[in-house]
């Protein structure tokens, strides 16, 4: 059996025709053609299908589809500008190479940016807290977090503490 | 494959209702984090889904001086609301340290705790805090205590046209604590978890209470390392004596985490941590 499903979805309002056991992931990727969150392990833990629900990151793949009804969800399509200016986010990512194979970035992109949105400016520990929930098997996590540091204004070069 | 039914109830009456009708084939959906990682491996095949999303048991409050929290309120919230922090530390911070933010945007205080897993990270602070658990059918409610809800591993006494909708956490003088360790710091299962409270009066200890996750069936009370702090002062060697009693109350096993004898040993550390915690007493 088929439900009818209507959400919000980076700013415009989408319907589909959806499956109980169906996910936000499988929605997002196979009704929708949303290609920017990504199934790695369809059990929650590698962070790659993250997107925004009302503001706050969640695991596309392990939220029914069905449960979203009427919200607010965002993904990395929403980013850039219309004129295809990138988020500052993601020419931060850019700038320092912060994406090798670039299979999680943008679930770390989405997490950065709720951070962000709750928190200006983080300092690293609050940073490395908030992409925690996150697996980067190329390892650019210490890239990925001085490219947070260079939006929030920090120098973004230091390493190690 | 047959037709999944989906059904998102936005009275308790009619949930009750929909559970009594599809007795034992209703899977009942909160946060989801849980259920649908198992879903999506086909370790579960529903036949009817119903999610509680509709139900406004999303709330903290305080009632009678008793914490209250809605089932299905999110973990991050308990982490982040002050009325928790104030009234149960340990809770708040077993909130902060489970799963990923993005897991606990999502999962519920009530899914932890129907999981019924040996390591769900709530059931040791709410066990300290001697919690009751409010469940409801269609012929009623009624309130049990936490430390007689589990009963295995993934088994509770909840019946399957019944709900669980509320957590009730009296207040106690003293202060609490929780300590974790797994096998990384972020979305990670528990090795061993345990909460800890005590109230103390000159140093000496008027009450305690202690839990332990992960190291038998079920989440646990350690009544006998309980009583052996009771009436005597919170030092070293007391402490030592009581971490220690209370590992031989575990019946841990080995698994994929870690060894039945590292769990024992993890145990006393962690509880002399948390005792030491509670009580100021500096460790480093």
């Amino acid at each position: 059996m088929k439900y009818p499903l209507s959400f919000t979805l980076n700013g415009g309002n989408v319907d589909a025709l959806v499956k109980p056991t169906d996910t936000l992931l499988d929605v997002l990727k196979e009704k929708l053609n949303v290609q920017s969150p990504k199934r790695g392990c369809d059990t929650g833990d590698c962070g790659s299908c993250t997107v925004l629900l009302n503001g706050n990151p969640i695991r596309s793949c392990l939220t029914l589809a069905l449960t979203v009804e009427g919200k607010n969800i965002q993904t990395v399509e929403s980013f850039a500008s219309k004129e295809g200016k990138l988020h500052p986010l993601q020419q931060a990512f850019h700038n320092h190479g912060a994406a090798q194979c670039g299979f999680c970035t943008p679930g770390i992109l989405i997490s950065a940016k709720a951070l962000l949105e709750q928190n200006p400016h983080p300092n690293r520990k609050e940073i490395v807290e908030a992409i925690s929930g996150h697996l980067c098997r190329c390892g650019t996590y210490l890239e990925v977090i001085e490219a947070i540091q260079e939006v929030v204004g920090q120098s973004g070069k230091e390493k190690g503490k | 494959m047959k037709d999944v039914v989906y059904f998102a109830p936005s009275k308790l009456d009619e949930a009750a209702h929909l559970l009594g009708v599809h007795r034992g084939k209703a899977i009942i959906v909160a946060g989801g984090t849980d259920i649908v990682g198992k879903m999506n491996c086909y370790e579960i095949k529903p036949e009817v889904i119903i999610h509680l999303g509709a139900l406004e048991l999303d709330y903290i409050r305080e009632e009678k001086g008793e914490l209250i929290i809605g089932a299905m309120t999110p973990t991050t919230k308990m982490s982040l609301h002050p009325l928790v922090a104030k009234k149960a530390a340990a809770l708040s911070q077993a909130a902060a340290q489970s799963g990923s933010l993005a897991v606990r945007n999502s999962a519920t205080i009530g899914g932890n705790l129907i999981n019924a897993s040996p390591a769900a990270d709530l059931a040791t602070p709410l066990l300290v805090m001697n919690a009751r658990v409010v469940l409801a059918k269609s012929s009623g409610k009624r309130i049990v205590p936490l430390n007689r809800f589990f009963v295995g591993p993934g088994e509770t006494i909840l019946e399957k046209e019944e709900l669980l909708v509320e957590i009730q956490i009296p207040v106690f003088s003293g202060k609490t604590a929780f300590l974790k360790l797994g096998r990384r710091r972020a979305m990670t299962l528990s090795v061993v978890n345990t909460a800890v409270r005590l109230d103390l009066e000159n140093g000496v200890c008027k009450d305690a209470a202690i839990a332990l996750g992960s190291v038998a069936p079920t989440p646990i009370r350690c009544y006998q390392a309980e009583a052996s702090l009771k009436g005597k002062p919170v030092n070293p060697a007391n402490i030592q004596s009581c971490a220690k009693i209370a590992a031989g109350e575990t019946k841990p096993i080995d698994d994929q985490r870690a060894t039945a004898w590292y769990r024992r040993e993890v145990c006393s550390a962690l509880i002399e941590r948390a005792i030491k915690d509670v009580a100021g007493i500096l460790t480093h």
